[in-house]
């Protein structure tokens, strides 16, 4: 498999990430696509932690931190900043996780958005407020135990679909991407770079601490995922055109669930249903994508 | 570290604003395990009889370094021109990949190297030992004589090779076609095999009492000459004078004859020597029938031979023994007998008995005999009950305090004879005896022991002189063990060959070469099994940076200041060339 | 140049002058002719600046933290709701020492929808770090919005200039409106200390630890002393150019007073007629208007106050479960003084309700009756219910 990952670093080692963190490995591929003129907006998240405690930084590029729900925000006065500023070479990009996008990141976000805003909005999704200690999101998956969705409560309301909703305020760049599939991510960031106007990346980044999972198989479960079409991987242009990017062998999902601690409780049954869930979803993903089931 | 801007002074007001790294924070305390790179054996390379890299020989194909792929091969074994055309590649039986969609064209490959070493004219660069004092003759120049001999010239020693034939090779030379092995391709293994230092004497047949007088001169003996003289059949009419012996035949096809094969010839046997004569028997515009006595799978000739002789319209009649042999008016008739199954033998293969009374008579022009060869002479076969003799995988050792250290090796010693088989056994007899010279015969079966490929019985040259290959851990990979996300079906390559029509008129090499583009597409198939190719992997799926480039021969290093341990890189690498241990 | 304008006209008008580069805010009553106004300016080109239209306060501010934190002059405007809104941001704006000024236009808090004028949104957020000035004209909410980026910018603290709604924001007045060269003689561009820079990359805003965190504090704790101490110099240099100056707070007939009424915003305005009225009936009154609330001018204040005998302060908002909110603050800046006179408190206009000349009459009759204050605060003009 061809790896075109660029040499240079932009995250210094000693940073406190969790052994195996998906996220690091997903910010670590981002910079690698972007280079160093980039300035990162990140809300509260587990990455604000990554980041370094004061005075320490763990990143090689300029860092605003800044509320939880207000990436978006920040992230458009940065912008209007640097216009102002006659810089038109800096990427502004916003990092937050699931939370400050899907929840209370949402408003700023879709703001941001509508406004067709000049800059990459990237979420690192571990499908749950992770940072203080598992408890659910609306992107938190069908049927994953949290801290506040625990025994008999296991999650039983699907995972928010952050792409269609972006989709629908006709963002030019919506893609997701897996820390499993780093060309593709590298690839698509470089593509966000170019484009004018909001750009959305949806990074699937495991997390072996909240899902339960040992940490040498974070990569391999972020990969599972897109070959269960749990995940699929694909972009969509203007809010209309849709490319599949991945067509995956179709693994089964029950092997996808049965690695993880997060979701050893679900039943044959249940297992059954999703299975049919991740089916549904995977034919009408590929009905809008103009291909046959 | 890559580069990177250095962190700034701190603003001039007293605000939450970080401005230096996070190096100081060594978060290599966190671990309890620790990765390493080791590298591991893969299951070709124990498979095959001689322990060629043969992982490593791939992946430096991928690389376009033929050059250094060919040496690869070359440090185990001499004749990768030769085996890339008649081995029976049981590496392609072990190859992992196999399981997964279709085993790597190994074979195919060395035959390409071997071509592309030969095409350019490259000049091998091996590893060699100091010279040293001893003096080793080897009897015989078959591949088992010259591979010893190789072996101990770069080991150190000065050989003598006595051939009884004008030219060396053994049966390489004299006894299969040039349709599977062409000269000009032995020519080339054997000239850098010459290059290497070995002085082979041709035209010295050696007797019982020649060898005797070499016991003054040398200080080890390699016997290797094989068996040249055939087998009997035991029924009436085998001494007739159209009762051939088949080596015989392809002797004197290699010397340049063209007999005379009009009419219908009779090839008894099943092995590699009866589908060879049969095969050139048609070539000659004969027609040829082989009378073999088990069943096809119980054949010991190559499948793949067995399956181009049937293509080529030879008959084959399985479950049948000739009875006698008469002459008849300028012909001859053949009585043969039905066998039948009567169980199994202890290699699988099914034991045989006569089939009720009832026989058949057909008509023929001559017969070959391919039933298998003994020693041409009765010293040649080793001693079997001595204080002083050691048996070990593919020779057979006897050293006494009034002799020099004698080995015999080759055809005399193998269980399953094979021009590899006999390679590794003129491996492990320059390596016993250099254990003897260095360090005497006890420490024969240890050192021995401790260069074998895997679990063994396969030796490895780079692995007794201590080369890189000895750093490498002894786990034969299993498919089990490697990562197959990183891999996509892929089809291998189909062997080109003559069609059908083009072989039968002509004794052209029936394989045919391929191109560089596709020997690397096939090799770059190779999993590479227990062997780090530099994907680099581990570097890229690291969350810490902890995997850092340099320029040592790995390409990488683990920053244990700050590797957490998490695992990602060993369970990444697609090809098990990392291990995972407690930390102390 | 005077013209007749209306409030929120001239907050608009200093915005231009100041040359501020961004703006971003969300439109709220009685807020909204503000961005208005701006909004045609960015339009039109009067100002070469941008505007962020975006989706709530919270944003708005948000946004200025990113602009200012990359180096450029930022304004905001909001009032009540909007206010409350951006409260969280209202600490993070000071904690990052970031000089962005906001016009807060004073307006009652919620439920019921109220969009008259009370001081009690601006005062809640009294803790945040914010320095404090209170408009009682349009004139002085213009020269007040100009001194802010000078003042903000060299104490590196964020500034908030509050005004009456309606009153102030849709009234209209005759202004002065200044030359721009003018106001570029007296606010030079901004120099940030710090900013976003690929050249030189730091991160702004990480966790900090207990081992760090209060040295930090500390040090807006003494950007707030020196906002104190150079607040005079900002004003000496403007007006030496604009001839205007109007302190921290502004003592009038107080000298000699018996009993001194305190006041803010729009009825300190009235509060002067008053006094002038009272003056002329003998009575011993005088008037302290607070402008600068944050930081306090505590020895201003208990300078102006020690020779009185009361001190009645009109509070337009309420601290429940405490008293007027300025009631408080004089209180906290007497109590260390050794002799000082009781302090009466009085809650008048909340909502919108009218502050006349004649319940602030009737407040210093009140006081002027009792000896000692009767009750820590008193509300007048309540209506039967």
């Amino acid at each position: 498999m061809e790896q075109n990952i660029h040499e240079n670093e932009y995250i210094y080692p000693g940073h406190v990430a969790c052994s195996g963190c998906g996220a690091a490995i997903a910010m670590r591929f981002l910079l690698k696509a972007l280079g160093e003129k980039t300035i990162i907006v990140l809300p509260a998240c587990c990455w604000s932690i990554i980041a370094g405690p004061y005075p320490q930084s763990s990143l090689k590029v300029p860092v605003i931190h800044c509320a939880f729900e207000a990436g978006g925000a920040v992230a458009s006065g940065v912008r209007a900043a640097l216009d102002i500023k006659g810089d038109t070479e800096t990427t502004v990009v916003t990092w937050a996780g699931d939370g400050g996008t899907f929840d209370i990141g949402f408003q700023a976000l879709s703001g941001a958005v509508e406004r067709n805003e000049e800059f990459i909005y990237a979420c690192y999704d571990n499908e749950a407020y992770m940072n203080t200690g598992i408890q659910r999101s609306s992107s938190t998956p069908y049927g994953a135990w949290t801290t506040t969705t625990p025994g008999i409560e296991w999650k039983k309301l699907r995972k928010k679909n952050i792409v269609e909703a972006l989709v629908a305020h006709r963002i030019p760049y919506a893609a997701t991407a897996n820390i499993a599939f780093p060309d593709d991510l590298v690839r698509k960031a470089k593509k966000a770079k170019e484009i004018k106007g909001s750009k959305f990346l949806h990074i699937y980044s495991s997390c072996p601490t909240g899902w339960r999972i040992p940490s040498e198989m974070s990569i391999k479960i972020a990969r599972m995922a897109v070959q269960t079409n749990i995940f699929p991987l694909y972009e969509v242009e203007d809010g209309i055109k849709y490319t599949i990017n991945y067509k995956s062998k179709e693994y089964p999902v029950r092997e996808y669930f049965k690695l993880q601690g997060r979701f050893k409780h679900l039943s044959d049954e249940d297992l059954e249903q999703i299975q049919e869930m991740v089916n549904e979803d995977w034919e009408r993903l590929l009905k809008k994508a103009g291909e046959n089931p | 570290m890559a580069k990177g801007k250095g962190m700034t002074i701190p603003p001039s007001i007293l605000i939450p604003c970080s401005y230096i790294s996070t190096e100081s924070n060594k978060t290599g305390a966190w671990r309890f395990l620790r990765p390493r790179y080791e590298e591991k054996t893969s299951p070709c390379s124990a498979a095959c009889p001689a322990g060629e890299d043969i992982g490593r020989v791939e992946m430096l194909a991928t690389q376009g370094l033929f050059k250094e792929a060919w040496e690869t091969i070359l440090r185990e074994n001499p004749f990768p021109g030769v085996c890339g055309r008649v081995c029976y590649h049981p590496c392609e039986s072990a190859c992992n990949r196999g399981e997964f969609d279709e085993a790597i064209a190994i074979h195919t490959i060395e035959r390409f190297l071997s071509d592309t070493a030969a095409r350019n004219d490259f000049k091998p660069v091996l590893e060699r030992l100091p010279l040293r004092k001893e003096k080793i003759a080897v009897i015989g120049s078959g591949p088992g004589g010259l591979a010893g001999a190789y072996f101990l010239t770069l080991l150190g020693y000065a050989c003598d090779v006595f051939e009884s034939m004008p030219e060396p090779g053994g049966v390489l030379r004299w006894g299969i076609p040039s349709y599977r092995l062409p000269l000009s391709a032995l020519r080339n293994d054997l000239s850098q095999i010459e290059s290497q230092g070995v002085r082979i004497h041709t035209g010295r047949r050696i007797t019982r009492d020649s060898l005797e007088d070499m016991y003054g001169i040398y200080d080890g003996i390699f016997v290797c000459c094989g068996h040249s003289a055939s087998g009997s059949l035991g029924i009436p009419g085998e001494d007739l004078k159209g009762v051939a012996n088949g080596l015989d035949f392809l002797r004197r096809v290699r010397e340049g004859e063209v007999p005379s094969v009009e009419g219908l010839s009779v090839i008894i046997g099943g092995g590699n020597t009866a589908v060879d004569v049969a095969r050139s028997v048609i070539r000659f515009g004969g027609k040829a029938l082989i009378a073999y006595r088990r069943r096809r799978q119980d054949m010991p000739a190559f499948k793949d031979e067995v399956a181009m002789l049937l293509d080529e319209r030879v008959e084959l009649r399985e479950l049948v023994a000739p009875i006698k042999i008469a002459e008849e008016a300028g012909e001859y008739a053949m009585t043969l007998g039905p066998m039948r199954v009567a169980g199994e033998d202890t290699d699988g293969r099914a034991l045989v008995e006569r089939d009720g009374n009832t026989t058949e008579e057909i008509r023929i022009k001559r017969v070959f005999k391919a039933i298998g060869e003994v020693a041409a002479e009765s010293w040649l076969e080793p001693p079997e009950k001595d204080n002083d003799i050691k048996i070990l995988n593919n020779c057979v050792m006897v050293n006494r305090s009034d002799h020099p250290a004698v080995v015999f090796g080759g055809d005399l010693t193998a269980g399953f004879k094979s021009v590899v088989n006999a390679v590794a056994s003129g491996k492990e007899a320059a390596i016993a005896l250099d254990i003897v010279f260095r360090k005497g015969l006890d420490s024969v079966d240890e050192e021995l022991a401790n260069c074998v490929v895997g679990d063994g019985p396969a030796h490895s040259m780079e692995i007794h002189m201590k080369g890189e290959r000895y750093k490498r851990s002894s786990h034969i990979v299993p498919y089990e063990e490697i990562n197959t996300d990183y891999f996509s079906f892929t089809q291998g390559i189909t062997q080109p060959r003559l069609l059908k029509d083009e072989r039968l008129c002509t004794f052209e090499e029936v394989d045919l070469k391929i191109s560089a583009s596709v020997a690397m597409r096939e090799s770059e198939r190779c999993f590479n099994c227990g062997l780090c190719n530099q994907c680099d992997n581990c570097y890229i799926y690291c969350p810490d940076m902890a995997v850092v480039h340099d320029s040592s021969i790995n390409g990488r290093h683990i920053d244990f200041d700050y590797c957490k341990g998490c695992g990602i890189c060993v369970v990444e690498c697609p090809r098990n060339a990392m291990s995972l241990e407690e930390e102390d | 140049m005077k013209r007749v304008v209306e409030g929120s006209e001239a907050v608009a008008e200093a915005v231009r002058l100041a040359r501020v580069n961004v703006i971003s805010a969300y439109p709220i009553t009685p807020q909204t002719h503000i961005v208005e106004f701006l909004s045609e300016y960015c339009a039109n080109g009067t100002m070469d600046a941008r505007f962020l239209r975006v989706e709530s306060e919270h944003s708005a501010l948000a946004a200025l933290i990113g602009t200012a934190t990359t180096g450029v002059r930022s304004f905001t405007a909001t009032s009540g709701q909007g206010l409350a809104l951006m409260h969280e941001l209202l600490h993070w704006t000071s904690g990052a020492r970031l000089p962005i000024v906001m016009a807060e236009v004073n307006r009652a808090l919620a439920p019921g929808w109220n969009i008259w004028v009370d001081q009690t949104d601006s005062l809640a957020q009294r803790d945040t770090g914010w320095i404090q000035l209170y408009c009682e004209d349009s004139q002085e909410v213009l020269d007040t919005i100009i001194q802010a980026y000078r003042l903000g910018e060299l104490v590196d603290l964020p500034v908030m200039v509050v005004l009456d709604a309606f009153f102030l924001s849709h009234t209209y007045e005759p202004v002065d409106i200044p030359d721009q060269k003018l106001v570029d003689d007296y606010l030079p561009p901004w120099e940030p200390k710090f900013q976003l820079d690929t050249e030189k990359p730091c991160a702004f805003g990480p966790l900090v630890t207990p081992a760090f965190y209060m040295e930090m504090r500390h040090a807006i704790a003494g950007a707030m002393e020196d906002a104190l101490e150079v607040f005079p110099q900002v004003e000496d240099e403007f007006e030496r150019i604009f001839n205007r100056r109007y302190g921290e707070v502004e003592a009038v007939s107080c000298d000699d007073a018996e009993i001194i009424l305190v006041s803010s915003g729009t009825a300190a305005s009235t509060s002067r007629l008053v006094v002038k009225d009272l003056r002329a009936a003998g009575e011993k009154v005088g008037l302290l208007k607070i402008k600068l609330l944050r930081p306090f001018p505590v020895d201003i204040v208990r300078r102006v106050l020690a020779s009185a005998k009361k001190v009645a302060v009109i509070d337009r908002n309420f601290s429940f479960g405490a008293s007027g909110i300025f009631a408080q603050e004089i209180r906290a800046a007497l109590c260390n003084t050794m002799k000082h006179p009781p302090v009466f408190n009085y809650i008048a206009g909340i909502g919108g309700r009218d502050l006349t000349a004649d319940v602030i009459e009737d407040i210093y009759r009140r006081a002027k009756a009792s000896d000692f204050p009767e009750r820590e605060s008193e509300w007048v003009g309540l209506q039967e219910v």
